[in-house]
């Protein structure tokens, strides 16, 4: 029997908890559709994370998911210019006409889809964006020149922690669009995700044994963002995420980390996301997503 | 005699790339490796790290070349690294590391000779303050900080001494002086 996972109308950061809860049991037994017909949009994050659960089916040996791509021309056509199909025909059987990328003209991406599984995949991630990002992030959230050399550095340390940390490949993409739910303003987006093993994992055999009973998803989450602390014995490991902080404090930016059941966040005043989220649906690997808001010109 | 070592020249060698992103671990250890190498056939006693053609500079790269050549046997050599070219966001990365580490290094503008130096990174207050009435004034014994700064002979000897200890500055014999390159 088949099992159809719902894409959400609007899959981001918050849909992505229905869109895990599809799932129960991981890995999941049988025959899986996603099934994204209904889709209207999705953020970066949304659609790295249904990679990642291509992947990390495909890494649990599951049988080859079926993909039905969305009914609206408007929304395959965006999929497939930011290199969402070409990654997702790799692991998933697609049904329906997906356009070619070709077709769909150039991506207004700050950063497509982008594979992440070495060191030179995160110089190749870093090395396209610098090219479009300055350029975009001044005229569109107008962040001064100093504030686009920080979101790519945030962009370089999210991605180095997957192939530090990771046990296997992952995703990284990054968008400007409008927040007009939460914000009212245009936000620039870091998304990224990887099918590995997860921070528990990653920082169990070094951190475990401090937490004691409290060791957990949530644990492990809080000792990587707030504790700063890293497998590595090494004293100058495990800042990444710290040295990201100023720079959202700064920008009044967002980083929220989901990892195996949890999902950990440090939120600005503009948002009401909860700052720890525990018991969630189980999801492999971990998806980090970093926001950042236009700059509010001041007041007169 | 000061030793220039252009990262953007290093980082094209070791990178084979176009781009001037230095970035990742790897490829900061493998700059590292590079410096370390110019730095054993030098007997220079100022290192000048120019950074100008440095695009964008990770925390892990700030980390593996900056921090961990300062954390690498201070006191086999003696000689002063100083840092030159670096934008704002290079500067603060730099900075984040350092304090992370206590450390501190000097920074001087690119093509600026006479500009003020600065202290990137961790030291107290009064080091920073004697770093800074070194510079404006020149050379300077520990009685003549004190009474510029209206402090304690012990208390001049002190931040001095911590200066020196992180290579901020130089002492012959009771003079102390501020790292110049020009």
């Amino acid at each position: 029997m088949t099992k159809v996972i719902e894409i959400p109308a609007h899959l981001d950061d918050r849909s992505f908890e229905q869109f895990t809860a599809g799932f129960g049991e991981w890995p999941p037994e049988g025959k899986l559709l996603f099934d994204a017909r209904g889709a209207q949009w999705a953020s970066p994050y949304g659609l790295i994370g249904m990679l990642t659960a291509g992947q990390a089916l495909a890494e649990a040996r599951q049988e080859r998911p079926l993909f039905a791509v969305p009914n609206s021309t408007d929304v395959k056509s965006y999929w497939s210019r930011i290199g969402f199909f070409r990654y997702a025909a790799e692991l998933f059987e697609l049904h329906g006409k997906v356009p070619k990328s070709s077709a769909s003209g150039p991506s207004d991406a700050l950063l497509d889809v982008t594979p992440v599984r070495a060191m030179e995949d995160v110089h190749e991630a870093v090395n396209r964006i610098s090219d479009t990002a300055a350029r975009i992030l001044r005229a569109e959230l107008g962040l001064e020149r100093t504030a686009t050399g920080r979101f790519s550095m945030a962009l370089s340390e999210a991605c180095q922690n997957i192939v530090e940390h990771a046990g296997t490949g992952g995703w990284v993409a990054a968008q400007t669009y409008t927040f007009r739910r939460r914000l009212g303003r245009r936000v620039a987006v870091i998304a990224v995700s990887d099918a590995g093993i997860g921070f528990r994992r990653s920082l169990e055999s070094t951190h475990a044994k401090r937490f004691g009973e409290r060791w957990g998803d949530g644990a492990a989450l809080e000792a990587a963002l707030i504790q700063n602390v890293s497998r590595f014995r090494d004293p100058g490991r495990g800042q990444g995420f710290r040295q990201i902080k100023p720079f959202l404090d700064k920008w009044e930016g967002k980083i929220s980390i989901r990892s195996g059941t949890a999902r950990l966040a440090i939120v600005p005043a503009w948002d009401e996301d909860v700052p720890l989220s525990e018991h969630l649906p189980f999801f492999p690997g971990a998806q980090v997503q970093i926001t950042i808001p236009a700059h509010e010109a001041e007041p007169r | 005699m000061i030793e220039t070592i252009r990262i953007g020249h290093l980082l094209r060698e070791t990178a084979a790339t176009p781009y001037r992103n230095l970035i990742t671990r790897p490829t900061g250890a493998a700059v590292r490796d590079r410096i370390e190498a110019a730095l054993a056939e030098s007997d220079c006693v100022t290192a000048l790290l120019d950074f100008s053609d440095i695009e964008l500079l990770d925390f892990s790269c700030a980390d593996e070349v900056v921090a961990k050549l300062l954390l690498a046997d201070p006191d086999r050599t003696g000689r002063v690294l100083v840092l030159q070219g670096l934008r704002e966001d290079q500067h603060e990365a730099i900075e984040q590391v350092l304090i992370h580490h206590g450390l501190a290094v000097v920074a001087v503008a690119s093509g600026h000779g006479d500009a003020m130096p600065q202290l990137i990174g961790w030291v107290t207050a009064d080091a920073r303050s004697a770093f800074g009435c070194l510079c404006e004034s020149g050379p300077l014994r520990s009685f003549q900080l004190a009474w510029a700064l209206d402090w304690s002979d012990s208390r001049s000897r002190d931040a001095l001494g911590a200066l020196l200890a992180h290579r901020l500055v130089r002492a012959e014999g009771e003079l102390y002086f501020p790292i110049t390159i020009a």
